[in-house]
């Protein structure tokens, strides 16, 4: 396989309802990937989108309708699509199709307008459960959130307050990402204790806000990463699980089928101690409770562990390994497959020392981001290096 | 480019109001027929076996996961269970409160993979995880062959 370079990304603001269409959208992330990368979309030979259901958009096959905005025309272009798992899949399919030997130069789109489906985008969301077995009980989407939540909590016997900082965390650290939908510099544990209680044990400050929002990055072969750029991130590995279909057969406390891609993406890279050889990290963070899922399922800590990383400071942008810097879902918003922006788009610019007032203390080498969705049992794993 | 222009308003951007208009009509298929036709007639929570991972399957499928044996053997899984876990809910689907908190969980049944998720007749404040719970039926000549011939687990 060859080794492949990311040196460009870009995203645009996470808001709730933005004016762009989604393929407007894509454009704008487009242009300020290619422009970090110092190519054009001439320079491109194959474009890879990811994009969540079709019925957020309310457009089916929108992958075809986002093909403008997105540079496909006349390219080899295919459209992924792993559900919120979708945000670190899209970078993996570009990957392969450039270690392949396919392709040298690969633009890769991530997009969500969720504010199309109104008044609340739940009412695409009801659909993904069963329609015999689940949809008569007129189930919420949040219900499967806070059972796996309770089951988390009550298995660890984990305090709620002990996962509310993490909400805190990502919130605060939102206050320095630029495309920001809810940051707070002044957010509580109080706060996300006191707040409206959606399904026991989720409340409203659990919870990342669906979002209009697009991302994109570039990658490329060494040859041409070499030439062109001098803030070059290396992907060294990939890797993706899924779990049962039926989440009544899950393990509802620890995600194994994270685990499974973490050891696939680990052992490309060579990683077989990665809380030491791991400096940084992204993962999927819709819900606190769930970065605390993610990252025992990445291997970074013990089993039940993760909340107490936080409370003892391990967690933040200072400490030994800053988990979600960007500000994460929680902060900086949830269109779902465009998070993308900040999951691998944040790492690579960690790795390259871009990310501003974001710019984690510890020098980072290796950063680690991952995504988490279909019916809630896909993860999806990426390891990079800086160059 | 309109990055900073942030609206909260769902109007305040020229727009057009559309909808996606399809109706559904779902099979139950094969496993699916004979779980809910015993349910119906018969009153009883059954699961597909596998005949070589002897693993039982709730809800029941037509074939083994695992192996991709058919299931040929149904169990009468009984209508006694142990709450695995359970959420009690404020607000509707659309965000709006609810009138009444709903109790749900997930249901285990013994020697079987899986489960139930079903609604919970146990007040929100005497719910536990691991508590014995067991199905609570339609009179017969109200079920019609779906889930909701559960009336709840309790």
């Amino acid at each position: 396989m060859r080794k492949v370079a990311c040196i460009g990304a870009g995203m645009t603001l996470f808001w709730r309802r933005l004016q762009e269409t989604g393929k407007e959208m894509c454009w704008e992330a487009a242009s300020m990937a290619l422009d970090q990368a110092g190519l054009t979309l001439k320079d491109i030979d194959m474009v890879v989108l990811g994009s969540a259901p079709d019925a957020f958009d309310g457009i089916h096959m929108k992958g075809e309708n986002l093909l403008d905005g997105a540079g496909g025309a006349k390219k080899p272009y295919m459209r992924v699509f792993t559900g919120g798992g979708t945000a670190v899949f899209t970078p993996i399919a570009a990957w392969w199709h450039i270690a392949s030997g396919l392709a040298n130069k690969v633009l890769v789109l991530c997009e969500e307008k969720m504010s199309s489906v109104f008044p609340h985008p739940q009412s695409a969301f009801g659909h993904i459960w069963d329609p015999i077995l689940d949809r008569p009980l007129k189930p919420n989407l949040v219900w499967i959130f806070a059972m796996e939540m309770n089951r988390y909590m009550t298995k660890h016997g984990i305090k709620k307050e002990d996962i509310a900082r993490i909400a805190v965390k990502n919130k605060r650290n939102a206050v320095d990402h630029p495309c920001a939908q809810l940051p707070d510099p002044n957010i509580t544990v109080e706060d996300v204790l006191n707040s409206e209680v959606m399904a026991w044990p989720v409340q409203r400050l659990d919870i990342s806000p669906p979002s209009d929002g697009a991302s994109a990055l570039v990658k490329t072969s060494e040859k041409v990463a070499k030439k062109v750029s001098d803030d070059i991130a290396w992907v060294e590995g990939t890797g993706w699980c899924i779990d049962k279909t039926m989440w009544t057969c899950r393990d509802l406390v620890f995600p194994e089928y994270v685990a499974r891609a973490a050891k696939q993406a680990y052992r490309m890279a060579k990683i077989d101690n990665p809380r030491k050889q791991i400096h940084v990290a992204e993962p999927y963070d819709p819900f606190d409770y769930k970065e605390c899922h993610h990252t025992e399922g990445l291997l970074l800590c013990d089993k039940g562990k993760a909340p107490s990383m936080t409370k003892e400071g391990i967690t933040y942008r200072d400490g030994d390994l800053p988990i979600c810097p960007s500000g994460g879902l929680l902060g900086v918003g949830n269109p779902i497959a465009a998070t993308m922006g900040i999951k691998a788009g944040e790492i690579y610019w960690q790795l390259t020392q871009q990310a501003g007032k974001r710019q984690v203390k510890n020098d980072p080498e290796v950063g680690v981001c991952q995504a988490w969705g279909d019916l809630m049992q896909y993860g999806s794993v990426l390891v990079m290096r800086r160059g | 480019m309109t990055f900073l222009e942030r609206s909260r308003d769902p109007e305040a951007h020229k727009h057009w109001y559309g909808d996606m208009e399809a109706s559904y009509l779902y099979s139950t298929g094969i496993a699916g027929e004979k779980f809910f036709s015993t349910l119906r007639d018969k009153g009883k929570i059954t699961g597909a076996s596998c005949p070589k991972c002897r693993k039982v399957f709730l809800p029941p499928r037509m074939y083994c996961e695992i192996c991709f044996s058919e299931t040929k053997n149904w169990k009468d899984v009984g209508k006694e269970g142990t709450v695995e876990t359970y959420s009690v809910g404020y607000v509707g689907i659309d965000g709006e409160p609810l009138d009444e908190p709903v109790v749900y969980g997930l249901i285990r049944f013994p020697r079987t993979e899986g489960g139930l998720v079903h609604v919970l007749s146990v007040k929100p404040e005497k719910v536990k995880i691991g508590m014995k719970v067991k199905a609570k039926l339609k009179p017969k000549k109200e079920r019609k062959g779906s889930i909701l011939d559960i009336a709840s687990f309790g």
